[in-house]
């Protein structure tokens, strides 16, 4: 809450030039990659079709356990979704594209956010509104390193949200009118936190799935990082409900004041799930 | 242990300890509900409580060098090497490609648990001042979720007919023990702790992208978001922006590999 606000402004604008010099190296080696990218940018039928089906199951399965998805009627996605046969590019294209519609979500979300007043207004806890600021300017840098990697791989960019994601965010964004300042800034918290949950476990999932080196090296660089945005939404969340908004502070002693729940509150799990993944191909350019 | 005279939530330390017990055990999210009544219901934190926390945490660290021999905690060691292998001899011979890097996470997690027990341990001596209840919980609880990782990473060994790894990693080790000699205070023991966690995140990241099988590769990649969690959470106790960043705080969309080993 006493956190200066300045300094932390001056710290986003540094990370932005930052970001710039450290995204160069990751733009050099996706530029070593387009002098292959016609050899390898269909992948065999074989391969394709193995996509495919695998990742029908998963979109069946991650449908299924998606509390967000559930409430949009998961079973006529699972059907609209699994229709889109033909992989029209490569399974590492459409994990990168899938990834930069998740990050423009959250560019989305985050923006709509800060427009309200108890998050990004004069009623706001400043921590919080920096942290929606910075958190949303890195999503709109991972949005452009999958589309860069994308377009290397002669893939198209993705420039809009996940299809699949976005009515329920309307939904939840459409709810928040009607709430206290209190209550909406819990439906904020909660609603970014699914995202970020999403895009961590997705990430983590297709580290897996992707082939090139290139590609899991950038999405592990981005992984840990949406999920530290979830540490740090659960321990907002938890400090929130528990009517202790004042010790979301990055002011010295505030860490003697935290009860003793919030030294784990933030990493509730040894090992990171991935229930909450997106299909890799949901958000594929069609 | 707490001297603290500042306002704190003060509850039941016993019902802290079963959630933290809860998640480690069970792996499930916590319902924020149930996290909301938990830290109104609190009461009583004390000396005494976070003792016998802080006594189990090391118990459990003690379970994991079985094995090595006497391994001493970093605390009664600061001047001793707690890994007695040469890094030029680690990984052992025999293990390459996924196998050796199993070998080196497991040698991470193992250094991690034992700098973890030995903070808790410096910390019940009274050797690093007022213990914030927050910090004894995340200790107590990050301590569990290393050795977890270890036991993954040494259950990979041993499905490979590969003995498991009980030594700290000797490149990080020496430096680690170097530098928690000059630990006076919990701040300097969290920055310790989040160059550890640095260190382990960085390394699962760089080798994310190496890795051969499927299996260690979903390994490595759930683990590595896990220990940049405890890296926030570490940034948030001391002040700092709660996330990636760099030497002087400017926070990072993209997490860097300059620190693995």
């Amino acid at each position: 809450m006493t956190a200066d606000p300045r300094a932390l402004t001056e710290l986003l604008e540094e990370s932005q030039d930052l970001q710039a010099d450290a995204l160069r190296p990751t733009h050099e080696a996706l530029g070593e990659l387009v002098e292959t990218a016609h050899a390898q940018r269909e992948d065999d039928a074989a391969a394709n079709l193995a996509f495919h089906e695998t990742h029908t199951r998963g979109l069946t399965s991650s449908l299924a356990g998606t509390a967000l998805l559930g409430a949009a009627g998961g079973a006529v996605l699972v059907g609209a979704l699994a229709s889109a046969a033909a992989a029209s590019s490569s399974s590492d294209v459409q994990i990168l594209q899938t990834a930069a519609s998740l990050e423009n979500l959250a560019v989305s979300t985050y923006k709509t956010a800060l427009t309200l007043p108890y998050i990004g207004g004069s009623s706001a806890n400043p921590v919080v509104t920096k942290f929606a600021q910075v958190t949303m300017g890195q999503h709109a840098q991972h949005a452009e390193a999958f589309n860069s990697a994308a377009k290397s791989l002669g893939g198209k960019a993705q420039t809009k949200p996940d299809a699949a994601f976005v009515p329920v965010v309307k939904k939840a964004v459409a709810s928040l009118g009607s709430a206290t300042p209190a209550q909406g800034a819990l439906g904020v918290v909660a609603l970014a936190l699914e995202l970020e949950n999403i895009a961590a476990g997705t990430y983590v999932k297709d580290t897996v799935l992707a082939k090139k080196e290139t590609n899991k090296a950038l999405l592990a660089s981005i992984m840990g990082i949406e999920a530290q945005h979830v540490s740090v939404l659960l321990a907002v969340q938890a400090l929130l409900m528990a009517g202790a908004p004042q010790l979301i502070s990055l002011s010295p002693g505030t860490a003697a004041m935290l009860p003793a729940a919030a030294g784990s509150v933030g990493f509730p799990n040894a090992f990171y799930k991935t229930n909450s993944a997106a299909p890799a191909r949901q958000g594929a350019v069609k | 242990m707490s001297k603290n005279k500042t306002k704190k939530y003060e509850g039941s330390e016993h019902e802290l300890r079963a959630r933290t017990a809860e998640l480690d055990e069970l792996h499930h999210d916590v319902g924020m509900p149930a996290m909301a009544e938990a830290l109104a219901g609190m009461r009583g934190t004390g000396r005494r409580t976070f003792l016998m926390g802080a006594g189990a945490a090391v118990a459990g660290g003690a379970a994991l060098a079985v094995g090595t021999g006497a391994v001493p905690t970093l605390a009664a060691a600061s001047t001793r090497r707690l890994s007695s292998v040469k890094a030029s001899a680690f990984p052992p011979k025999g293990l390459k490609g996924d196998l050796a890097v199993a070998a080196v996470a497991a040698s991470l997690e193992n250094l991690a648990v034992f700098a973890y027990s030995a903070g808790l341990t410096a910390a019940t001596q009274g050797k690093l001042g007022t213990v914030p209840p927050a910090v004894a919980t995340f200790a107590t609880t990050v301590k569990g979720q290393h050795q977890q990782h270890a036991a993954a990473w040494n259950a990979v060994l041993k499905s490979n007919g590969k003995a498991p790894v009980t030594v700290t990693n000797p490149t990080v080790t020496p430096t680690v023990q170097s530098d928690f000699a000059k630990v006076t205070d919990i701040a300097g023991l969290a920055q310790l702790a989040v160059t550890l966690e640095t260190i382990a995140a960085q390394t699962y990241q760089a080798e994310t992208s190496k890795l051969k099988s499927s299996a260690a590769i979903q390994l490595s990649s759930s683990i590595q978001p896990v220990e940049m969690q405890h890296t926030a959470i570490l940034y948030y106790v001391l002040g700092m922006y709660p996330g990636a960043q760099t030497s002087s705080g400017t926070p990072l969309a993209f997490n860097p590999t300059s620190m693995a080993v």
